[in-house]
């Protein structure tokens, strides 16, 4: 076939692809300005009645009354608004939004879309159980956590953590695992929904703590910090002390320095020396400052002058968190000639502009 | 020779080199746009995988997740007084639980540093700079907010280029996330929400991301936020949406779905810092720093046996401004393409080395082949056709065949990119704006594609015969803002230097 030959015919296939991509996209533009402009008619009665639901300004029932009422087609586009509103709403406002959903069959739709075919729609199922922090959702959820798709474990995870169900929380620790070259969930993830799981899964993170996998222990060591659970101190002592894995410690090291107290300023303190990794040496270094207890100051004084400049700047941030006794040590550091100097002056410079150091505000410039 | 005699063998010569080449040019035209159909398929693809998840990808808990990792916002600034204080106010109040920005102003000329010095209440401080990444310029000091707790650094140094500034930003940053963005840039509230899904959906693997650039220029800005998306009205500005639309609505989100991303748009890029550190930064002396640092963390990566991910987020997170004029267009092509060069060919031995997987095997050789050489064979197909026509050589038929095949099949990739934003951002809402950019898919193949063409060979060819690497004068217009604070400041100031979306391979393809 020569090239004369071709031409004609690429012409026509290119004509051709053109007039439909034209179409297409006239199609799908004057589809959705219809679609737009029905969308907006049907819902202008009831839009006050959803402002005033979303706002929790429905004490008479008034307006859930008048949404209970909206027939089935007007819902479906009703739907995607009140979807909108849920994730951004909490208290009455998403208690009455939930009830909503719930009177015109949506839990019931979105419970069947979970054993779906589809992984978006399973997903889609098990995102819209969490809005409506469906609890009895959670053992149909819960299996979900072992799905072949990572998104709909990953969603199943935030909804079950959106419920707060605490009896799920071994699920999520267990989906972190990677197995059958499935990827585990996220740490944050998990971590995100044991926290809002609350303080019965202390027995759930004491368990974590000591479980073979690493991605278990880290997440049980992130969640314990941020999430205040006091009791698994000794645990995490433990951890910080002999666990195999860097990101372990160092997640330890982070959940001490919020959760514990002057018994574990020596170990942080060890954390620091020259022959830890950076990573973990500059972690210890916040953790004191965190922890707030002047058994630190002295560590945190040295580490003003160390060759590392990033873990020099987080030494001085930790002794301004101290306090007064902290930012005493700063200014001799800044008055002397030692490499430290500059940056125990930074930090009093910073410490000033945000009012933690009244004294020297009105030094800076 | 007799001039009949000349013009005959001038026939002749056009006779034998169109016979010669015919062949070639026919595999040529079929492989770029099989290639390209692939990638336009890839791309839909990839499209409507994060279309049909995003209603479950849960913006707002990303929002407000305690845990989520910290990002550092580095601005280069060289001369950008015109935009500077509209984008780092949209920096600073982008939707995030907690990030940082760090301007770098790179010895600037003009008002940059004293604009931002008055918008932002700056006070010096002796900040100690880490030296994780070498740099050149002097730094000369560091500023932040009086205020004490806006996240904002503006550090200020000597002059050394773009590529220096975002090392010297690498260092000051202090979050396990790097975003390098333009000072032109006006960012999306939700970019950086967008952006960091990927390294926290998989965050051990996921080492860059970059998100889908737009121009933004004819857009109304208020308060740092794009709030009405318009055309500009000049045709210049109207062919480059399109361009920008095909380049990342296709061309980008294709590579990602293929798993072979080579180019992250200097625009907006943002990657783990220490992998930053690991590979050594910027190369200061690469005049399109952007691209050279991806192949460099592809080659890093792969050749220390790492299990990685460059991805690219099918949403728009950044608007930036086009250059409105043919001479800054000039200087902006010129460039592109003296750097798509140097990088290809200082990478040329990862093509075709199955070590480098998708990277060396398809994505290298698909850029020499169509991105780099692209412009030559168009230039060399127009001056042929047109000769050969003058001299009767070729049909008048054939040539308006040929050339309606090449140009409509041009069109019909910018028309692909338009359907696929119509079906999923839609963010043109006026018809005349649509109309606006098919009527600019179509006009850019009069005069705009062979003028570009013809400005990326003279980038090339400054490369080959040594010329020395400039960024050239862009001349910046500002944004379109009407929020009082920066409507005080004016616009419309020259400023040389300046950012770029370092999109490189904008060649009528993908």
């Amino acid at each position: 076939m020569t090239v004369a030959q071709i031409l004609p015919v690429a012409l026509a296939a290119v004509g051709l692809s053109l007039v439909s991509t034209l179409i297409l996209i006239v199609a799908v533009k004057m589809h959705r300005g219809r679609s737009g402009a029905r969308s907006a008619s049907l819902l202008a009665p009831y839009r006050s009645a959803l402002i005033t639901i979303a706002s929790g300004e429905d004490e008479d029932g008034q307006a859930k009354a008048a949404l209970f009422a909206v027939p089935a087609t007007t819902w479906d586009r009703l739907r995607p608004t009140v979807l909108g509103f849920l994730p951004k709403v909490r208290g009455a406002s998403a208690d009455d939004l939930s009830d909503l959903m719930r009177f015109h069959g949506e839990i019931d739709r979105a419970t069947e879309m979970l054993t779906s075919r589809s992984a978006v729609r399973r997903a889609h199922g098990a995102y819209l159980l969490g809005l409506v922090r469906d609890r009895l959702s959670s053992p149909f959820l819960l299996r979900l956590l072992g799905d072949p798709d990572a998104d709909v474990r990953l969603v199943a995870a935030r909804a079950l953590g959106v419920i707060g169900e605490p009896l799920a929380a071994s699920g999520v620790l267990g989906a972190l695992r990677t197995h059958h070259g499935q990827i585990g969930l996220p740490a944050w993830v998990a971590a995100e929904a044991l926290l809002a799981m609350g303080a019965e899964i202390t027995p759930a993170l004491q368990a974590g703590l000591t479980s073979e996998d690493p991605a278990v222990r880290n997440v049980c060591a992130m969640v314990a910090g941020h999430g205040t659970f006091a009791s698994t101190v000794p645990q995490l002592r433990i951890v910080l002390a002999s666990d195999s894995e860097p990101d372990v410690r160092a997640s330890a090291a982070v959940a001490l320095g919020q959760i514990g107290g002057a018994d574990d300023v020596a170990s942080l303190v060890r954390l620091t020396e020259a022959s830890e990794s950076t990573v973990l040496r500059r972690i210890a270094a916040t953790a004191l400052g965190d922890l707030g207890q002047h058994e630190g100051l002295e560590t945190l004084s040295v580490l003003l002058g160390d060759v590392d400049p990033r873990l020099a700047r987080l030494a001085a941030e930790s002794l301004v968190r101290i306090g007064p006794e902290g930012i005493s040590r700063l200014g001799e550091a800044a008055s002397g000639v030692s490499t430290g100097a500059r940056v125990a002056g930074a930090a009093l410079e910073v410490a000033g502009l945000r009012g933690q150091l009244p004294a020297i505000t009105a030094g800076v410039r | 020779m007799s001039w009949p005699g000349f013009i005959e063998g001038l026939r002749q010569g056009i006779t034998a080199i169109m016979n010669l080449i015919a062949t070639p040019v026919l595999i040529y035209f079929l492989a770029v746009n099989t290639l390209m159909l692939v990638l336009i398929c890839l791309a839909v693809w990839e499209f409507l995988h994060h279309h049909r998840r995003k209603g479950f990808a849960g913006p707002q808990e990303a929002a407000s997740s305690q845990l989520a990792q910290g990002v550092s916002v580095v601005v280069p600034a060289f001369n950008e007084e015109a935009v500077i204080v509209t984008s780092v106010q949209a920096m600073l109040a982008l939707r995030y639980p907690h990030h940082e920005v760090i301007v770098v102003d790179d010895g600037s000329t003009d008002a940059t540093f004293e604009r931002l010095r008055v918008a932002f209440d700056l006070v010096p401080i002796q900040r100690e700079i880490p030296s994780d990444l070498p740099t050149r310029g002097v730094i000369l000091d560091v500023h932040v907010p009086r205020n004490g707790h806006t996240p904002l650094l503006v550090v200020r140094k000597e002059n050394s280029g773009r590529a220096d500034a975002n090392n010297v930003g690498i260092n000051v940053a202090t979050e396990p996330l790097v975003a390098i963005v333009d000072a032109d840039s006006i960012l999306d509230p939700n970019a950086l929400i967008e952006v960091t899904k990927p390294f926290a959906d998989d965050p051990t693997r996921v080492v860059a991301t970059g998100g889908v650039v737009r121009s933004g220029n004819g857009c109304t800005v208020v308060d740092g936020r794009i709030v009405q998306v318009h055309l500009a009205k000049p045709w210049l500005v109207r062919i480059q949406i399109a361009e920008y639309l095909r380049a990342f609505l296709l061309g980008r989100s294709g590579w990602s779905r293929f798993g072979a991303l080579i180019l992250i748009s200097g625009a907006f890029g943002m990657f783990r810092r220490d992998v930053l550190v690991e590979v050594g930064g910027y190369d200061p002396d690469c005049i399109s720093e952007d691209f050279e640092l991806v192949m460099r963390i592809h080659r890093h990566m792969i050749e220390n046996g790492r299990d990685y991910r460059v991805h690219f987020v099918a949403e728009p997170v950044s608007w930036t401004e086009v250059p409105v004029t043919a001479k800054v267009l000039r200087v902006q092509r010129r460039r592109w393409h003296r750097g798509l060069w140097e990088t290809l060919w200082k990478y040329r031995g990862m093509v075709l080395r199955p070590r480098y997987g998708r990277v060396g095997l398809v994505a290298l050789p698909y850029y020499w082949a169509f991105e780099l050489v692209a412009p030559l064979l168009e230039l060399v197909g127009v001056v042929l056709v047109v000769t050969g026509f003058a001299l009767g050589v070729v049909s008048t038929p054939y040539a308006l065949m040929f050339m309606a095949v090449a140009y409509g099949y041009g069109t019909l990739v910018t028309m692909a990119a338009l359907a696929v934003e119509e079906v999923t951002f839609h963010k043109y809402a006026r018809w005349r704006d649509l109309g606006a950019i098919l009527l600019a898919s179509v006009l850019e193949n009069v005069g705009y594609r062979q003028t570009t063409a013809w400005w990326r060979m003279e980038g090339w060819a400054s490369s080959l015969r040594g010329k020395k690497q400039v960024w050239g004068t862009m001349t910046r217009q500002g944004f379109h803002d009407d929020s009082p604070a920066v409507a005080a400041l004016g616009h419309e100031v020259h400023a040389p230097g300046g950012g770029d979306t370092g999109a490189h391979a904008m060649s009528g393809d993908v």
